[in-house]
């Protein structure tokens, strides 16, 4: 070390006999030709030589700055700095890779690391320092972007993984720990098969492949899997890094949860479906109405033009109750049943006990018995059409699922729910129930689960009534054997809803 | 459960499939032009407009099979002709038509000749906007749905409204 700065004393003030012109020539030019600053001072902080490199670094010339204070490559708020350093100098200290800030000719501050050593005389004593400075912008630079990148990689959402060419994992961020559910420590090192469900191990040798031969993945839509074993829908983007000589030595993936996306994407498709269906079914039935109106004109009028007795007569009948059919299926499509009358006040288990006459004989030839439990207390204003409907057609549900038999309980009563005072009735039968999966599609629009007896319309129509009046309905249902059995809730509030509806507009 | 809810309605409504029984043949009254002359008390008059005319046309039998004065019209402008010369008590009409809607005729009626009962029948899903286009301006109308049973039409018609 002592040697290094005898030298360098030697290059700056080139007043040293001890070596010949050719060693102090050649010191002389390896100083000069340094990237590094080589900057000398004396005690008192006045620059007594300046190589190429400090001409480069702070723009200053030889002429410029030699004789002049150091102070003044130093911005002010750090001069007490120089005091300090003269002092360290002063007692024979050397100061190694001091990181600090230095000041250019035009006023640009800049970071430089220096290493600052004493200068001594022949008798050892000190004279001056040796400041070699090295300009680290660029490698202040590069650690602060180094740094934000580290940031941003681990603030991401997405997980963002590195692994080598045989899959395993090198790096893991924030964002793969909070998709997949592993801490870096306990992944990184093992396979990327671990992520990946069984059955889709062969992506990865697939991934493998492309990737080795330099090919880049772009946003792969596939399922990965996540430590407590549930499956995730992701979007992976896989790209090869590359070494300085543009190897493939790894590959770098990025992977974002699509679940949510996935699951908009079929709700949407779900939604669309529905309301094309329900499009369809109204063009269909507003297609058929007039049509059915004119028929059943003309058979009315063909069965008054012919004698009762007659098999004209017979068939005239028949086919009149066969197009009934199909007009009330028009009708049902249409979702509407405006022929039944403006709303009016009426009691709701009137409308129950009307729907149960109706089906009195059916209930009797199915060995069902009715257990009701009336306790609506008050009028309530609704459509008796459309509410005789959505009666009738839970009913019907109910006898169809007790083909053998069973106990149809029917309860109505005064509720207070959140939006309002209401009537809520309960229409339960221990039939054969209807599995959970069903049970999420039964008010959907052609969803029977009674094959070809079933239209699929029935609920997708009671349902629409009992919003269209601003009321509720849900079910409950079971098919444990000994348990099974189907319940209706129904709620209807006393306010009518402020939307207008139809019955509003009628 | 398809087939319960006009079943029913008929069971709860009383009505039999046949209407009035003082049918008399169709045939008789193609000519319908001719029946003023009644001695008879006066039979109610009811002007059917539809721009199906099979549709008019059979509503038209019916009813004078049930005991009704029938005229006929195939759009709204001769239906408003056809009220001013025939001057029924009643006005069927059906609601989606070219040139002028049902509701547009039915407003133009109800001003006109105030006294006539107006009854809508449809058959279309789009008509709630002309509905409530006629309520914004502060006319509500009777509506029935197409199709419906020749027997529930005519005691509509009989039964005075609310």
């Amino acid at each position: 070390m002592n040697h290094g700065t005898k030298n360098l004393a030697l290059a700056g003030l080139d007043n040293d006999a001890t070596l010949g012109e050719n060693s102090s020539y050649l010191l002389a030019s390896i100083v000069d030709s340094s990237d590094d600053v080589i900057i000398s001072k004396n005690l008192n902080g006045i620059i007594t030589s300046w190589n190429k490199a400090a001409e480069r670094v702070f723009g200053y010339t030889a002429e410029e700055m030699v004789g002049r204070s150091i102070l003044q490559l130093i911005p002010e708020e750090l001069h007490p700095e120089e005091f300090e350093i003269l002092k360290k100098l002063s007692a024979g200290e050397r100061i190694d890779h001091y990181e600090t800030v230095r000041m250019r000719k035009s006023g640009e501050k800049f970071p430089i690391s220096v290493t600052i050593s004493p200068i001594r005389d022949r008798t050892g004593q000190v004279i001056g320092g040796s400041k070699i400075g090295r300009d680290i912008s660029d490698r202040k630079r590069l650690d602060n972007s180094r740094f934000r990148l580290a940031t941003i990689v681990d603030s991401a959402d997405d997980a963002i993984i590195s692994k080598d060419l045989n899959g395993m994992i090198e790096s893991w961020n924030q964002g793969a720990y909070r998709m997949f559910g592993y801490t870096s420590e306990e992944i990184v090192g093992s396979s990327m098969l671990r992520l990946i469900p069984k059955e889709l191990h062969y992506e990865e040798d697939e991934i493998l492949r492309k990737l080795r031969a330099g090919e880049k993945i772009d946003h792969y839509e596939t399922t990965r899997l996540k430590k407590n074993g549930d499956l995730i829908d992701v979007s992976v983007t896989i790209s090869p890094i590359r070494n300085n000589e543009g190897r493939v030595i790894g590959a770098s993936k990025i992977a974002r949860d699509i679940s949510e996306r996935k699951r908009m994407e079929k709700v949407l498709v779900q939604a669309e479906k529905l309301s094309a269906t329900g499009r369809m079914a109204a063009a269909i039935a507003h297609e058929i109405n007039n049509p059915l109106e004119s028929l059943m004109n003309l058979i009315y009028l063909a069965r008054q033009n012919c004698s009762q007795s007659s098999k004209a007569w017979q068939y005239l009948q028949t086919a009149e109750s066969e197009l009934e059919r199909v007009s009330h299926i028009a009708k049902q499509t249409l979702g509407y049943y405006r022929d039944t009358g403006t709303p009016s006040e009426v009691y709701l288990h009137d409308l129950v006990e009307n729907v149960l006459t109706i089906y009195q004989s059916k209930l009797l030839t199915s060995g069902i018995s009715v257990h009701s439990n009336f306790n609506d207390l008050r009028k309530i204003s609704v459509s008796r059409g459309e509410m005789l409907q959505v009666f009738s057609n839970i009913v019907a549900n109910a006898i169809d699922a007790m083909r053998k038999g069973g106990k149809l309980t029917i309860s109505l009563r005064k509720t207070l729910a959140s939006e309002g005072e209401g009537i809520q009735t309960i229409i339960r039968d221990d039939g054969t129930g209807i599995n959970q999966e069903n049970l999420e599609r039964i008010f959907e629009p052609f969803f029977t689960t009674k094959g070809d007896l079933g239209t699929g319309i029935g609920l997708w129509v009671t349902k629409q009534l009992v919003e269209r009046r601003g009321g509720q309905i849900g079910v409950t249902s079971s098919t444990e054997p000994g348990k099974s059995g189907t319940s209706i809730t129904i709620y209807i509030p006393f306010a009518n809803p402020k939307i207008s509806s139809i019955s509003d507009v009628r | 459960m398809q087939d319960v809810g006009d079943t029913m309605l008929e069971i709860e409504s009383g009505s039999v499939y046949f209407g009035d029984k003082t049918v008399r043949n169709i045939a008789e009254f193609l000519p319908r032009d001719t029946k003023s002359t009644d001695s008879q008390p006066a039979r109610p008059r009811i002007l059917i407009v539809d721009d199906e005319r099979l549709i008019a046309d059979t509503c038209a039998e019916i009813l004078e099979g049930a005991g009704f004065d029938t005229r006929t019209a195939y759009n709204g402008w001769s239906g408003l002709d056809a009220m001013a010369k025939f001057k029924p008590d009643y006005l069927l009409t059906d609601v989606l038509m070219p040139d002028m809607n049902g509701v547009e005729l039915a407003i133009s009626v109800k001003k006109m000749f105030p006294a006539t009962r107006i009854v809508l029948f449809s058959g279309q899903a789009g008509i709630l906007e002309i509905l409530h286009s006629g309520r914004e301006r502060g006319y509500e109308f009777e509506l029935l749905a197409k199709p419906i049973h020749p027997s529930k039409l005519i005691e509509a018609l009989k039964t005075q409204p609310d």
